[in-house]
């Protein structure tokens, strides 16, 4: 008896545990309000999420995207969250020789909500947003945009 | 007491299998021709690579930015996406509208951009794929002009969504197609505005392709076995044969960070490519894009 509920506590773990990706997202009015704070950069694509409060200090939350860029383009990425969690997130950018832990930028690293970028090389890149080292005790959303501010000639 | 368990645990469990598309194993590539066989592929890799693909509002955004002067005549006519008969054809002429579209809207066609919502309403509602695409809305958006920002934000997030629907639906051949229309019809407009006005930076807006056309080739060799996929990825295949003359170099450098006028700050990497190509290798290569686009319209 014991041994079946334990094997029912663990196959349900596996079964119902979600993945990286959470379901619920920041709603579409934030999306767009993110988006307007790109100024005159047009809107590219948004990376929507929602974020697990962090359990323990060793939990890596958050979603990653791959993302074609194109060389001679400046993108423009933003990350919105709701007020009071703001400092607790970050989006970074990276690629398979920048990775995660060794960025091409994140807003953590640059110490705002935005950055651009001038892509040099095209390809595909990725895009996470998670809670920074420490942070996390709340669950939140969180968006980035990523949008187009121009060709660099 | 234990039969009370395995049945909670066997309800339990069959509503974990019923509920959401996140986690299936197996990709169901539904109609092209009413091909009902089911492709076994790994769905988490061939949606991160599609979700990966480019805006269809971004090639616009390049041609506008280099200030090329608007031109209608290059778009895919809206009478012969009325032809598109099955959902092969209605998926990638989805991706090409989806394009068009963008162009539209970046250079602020009101009138043409009602036209095209309209055909990309009729191809949205055969794939089943129309509650994404809120066509009143964006038809009054596109007729007050003052909204312009709203319509490309709408513009573009109907789009993500019904490729994403695609997607959870078991339908990423579908989805694989819209992307595929997507980048022909962007790289077909720079073509064309290469042609008109040929300069250093939309050549290599199209030399520079080669990795892109392989990550593209990487979808859709997932669907070869479809004799339609198979079709157009000879075609494909075709075009990444060309790049073989085009090198792409990697250069080492310093990163740079600058401030805008807005404070923002600019990093501009160091490390950089160099395209390496011939304007004969760049001829073949236009040719062969606008003809791999001309045919997948005229289908």
């Amino acid at each position: 008896m014991k041994k079946i509920a334990i094997l029912i506590a663990i196959t349900s773990f596996f079964i119902f545990v979600p993945g990286e990706k959470a379901q619920a997202q920041c709603k579409q009015q934030r999306v767009y309000h993110c988006a307007r704070k790109g100024g005159n950069a047009i809107y590219l694509r948004d990376f929507n999420t929602k974020l697990k409060a962090v359990r323990s200090e060793r939990s890596i939350n958050g979603t990653k995207w791959p993302v074609v860029l194109n060389r001679g383009t400046r993108y423009r990425f933003i990350l919105c969250t709701p007020s009071g969690s703001g400092n607790d997130v970050k989006l970074t950018l990276f690629d398979s020789r920048h990775p995660e832990t060794r960025p091409w930028n994140s807003t953590e690293k640059s110490g705002g909500d935005k950055f651009d970028f001038i892509c040099k090389r095209s390809g595909v890149y990725y895009v996470s947003i998670r809670f920074k080292a420490g942070k996390g005790k709340r669950k939140t959303c969180a968006v980035g945009i990523l949008s187009f501010v121009g060709k660099n000639q | 007491m234990i039969k009370k368990l395995i049945f909670i645990f066997s309800v339990a469990l069959f509503f974990a299998a019923c509920g959401g598309g996140g986690d299936e194993n197996t990709i169901t590539g539904p109609d092209t021709q009413n091909d009902v066989r089911s492709v076994q592929i790994n769905p988490e890799k061939i949606n991160g690579l599609i979700e990966s693909f480019p805006s269809p509002i971004e090639m616009a955004a390049t041609i506008e930015d280099m200030k090329v002067p608007y031109s209608k005549k290059h778009l895919v006519p809206t009478e012969i996406a009325a032809d598109f008969d099955s959902n092969f054809d209605k998926a990638l002429g989805l991706g090409m509208l989806s394009a068009d579209l963008g162009y539209l809207n970046v250079y602020n066609r009101k009138n043409a951009i009602v036209e095209y919502l309209t055909s990309i309403k009729r191809l949205a509602d055969a794939l089943d794929v129309d509650q994404f695409f809120e066509f009143q809305t964006l038809k009054r958006l596109a007729t007050n002009s003052n909204n312009l920002d709203s319509l490309m934000f709408l513009s573009v997030t109907s789009y993500h969504d019904m490729d994403e629907h695609l997607r959870k639906t078991r339908r990423s051949d579908l989805s694989a197609l819209m992307i595929t229309g997507v980048w022909t019809e962007g790289q077909y407009l720079a073509c064309k505005v290469n042609q008109f006005k040929s300069d250093k930076s939309t050549e290599e807006i199209i030399a520079g392709q080669k990795d892109i056309v392989k990550e593209l080739l990487g979808v859709l060799e997932f669907f070869d076995d479809k004799p339609k996929f198979k079709k157009m990825n000879d075609q494909f295949r075709g075009l990444l044969k060309l790049y073989d003359t085009v090198e792409i170099k990697l250069i080492e450098g310093e990163d740079k960070i600058s401030y805008d006028q807005d404070s923002i700050p600019v990093i501009e990497p160091g490390e950089h490519t160099e395209i390496i190509y011939t304007q004969e290798d760049l001829n073949k290569i236009q040719n062969k894009i606008i003809k791999i686009r001309n045919n997948l319209i005229s289908l």
